[in-house]
């Protein structure tokens, strides 16, 4: 067994101990606790956990590695979080959101074996119906040895509508790109998420053939 | 007692019953997700006079059984909400158990 599908059996293990929105969102609902595992592609790996006291923020940090595809450069980032929820739209069939976030951390710096303070805004714009979703989310990291940000696209369709109790699917189109020579060009993957009540998973493969995949739990 | 007292009691025991069989059913906007819709859940239980609470996405339903004899009132109730990130259209008590909602939604407990 490679090490990706090692990876994707690991996840679908990590789901079976559990018992689900079409998007990830760094705050679920007002009082509950997001935690979140992203492998991506072998470029970006994170883990988050995030605690909401209003629907409107939630405080928590995260560690973000970093492996570029073009050299041997590495970031390891760790930072505490503030998410915040400055607009929502809550349509009749529909809702639509926009993130923002600032974090503060350290970052070391795999080349040089340095440690740095790092920082980190982000914004997320998202719409979602019960078959139909689109999010846009950017990140920018910057330490004084480096700057990269990350831009994600992703549109998803459900081929049924879910309910509150029944498991929903998706299949989602994810474009990527990152800047400070971390990677070339868009990395596209397709993906299958799968949610129920408070735990979700996606896993899919980019145009390289490399593991995307995702793991997130509401509380 | 007589008869005229008798009745009396009936009736009144009737519209008691009535009273707590009540269910406050509510129509809110936003209502797309099985995240959307443990949030809510989880802020309307914590409400000490709910006893039951389902969801529904495709009806853009969430309904509320109240313990026998209490009530939420309506502005606790958009609150709630508000609170939780949605907005309430409309609100409504009906005669409807969660059963029969249920079983008309064809959802399980």
């Amino acid at each position: 067994m490679n090490a990706h599908l090692e990876r994707a059996a690991i996840a679908a293990l990590i789901l079976g101990a559990f018992s689900g929105g079409a998007i990830a969102k760094p705050i679920a609902f007002a009082q509950g606790t997001t935690v979140m595992a992203e492998y991506g592609a072998g470029t970006m790996t994170e883990v988050q956990a995030f605690y909401a006291p209003t629907f409107r923020y939630s405080l928590g940090g995260g560690h973000l590695r970093l492996d570029s595809e073009v050299n041997e450069n590495t970031r390891d980032i760790t930072y505490l979080r503030v998410n915040f929820l400055p607009k929502r739209w809550n349509l009749e069939a529909a809702q639509a959101n926009a993130f923002v976030w600032g974090s503060v951390g350290r970052a070391h710096i795999g080349e040089s074996d340095e440690n740095l303070f790092a920082w980190n805004v982000g914004g997320q714009l998202d719409y979602e119906t019960r078959r139909v979703y689109a999010s846009l989310r950017t990140d920018l990291h910057e330490s004084s040895a480096f700057s990269h940000r990350i831009d994600t696209l992703q549109l998803g369709i459900a081929p049924y509508e879910h309910e509150y109790d029944s498991l929903a699917t998706w299949f989602v189109i994810q474009g990527r790109q990152y800047t400070g020579g971390l990677s070339e060009g868009t990395e596209w993957a397709a993906l299958v998420r799968l949610f129920k009540r408070s735990a979700w998973i996606e896993a899919g493969v980019t145009t390289d053939g490399k593991l995307q995949a995702m793991l997130m739990v509401n509380f | 007692m007589n008869k005229r007292q008798a009745i009396l009691s009936a009736l009144l025991l009737l519209f008691a019953n009535g009273v707590n069989a009540a269910t406050i059913e509510m129509t809110v906007n936003g209502l797309v997700c099985g995240f959307c819709a443990q949030g809510i859940e989880k802020t309307l239980r914590r409400n000490a006079a709910t006893e039951d609470v389902l969801v529904n996405l495709e009806h853009r339903l969430v309904a509320i059984a109240t313990k026998p004899g209490e009530d939420i009132p309506d502005e606790v109730l958009r609150k709630a909400l508000k609170d939780a990130g949605y907005d309430v259209k409309a609100i409504a008590r009906t005669g409807r158990t969660m059963d029969t909602i249920r079983a008309q939604l064809k959802v399980g407990p």
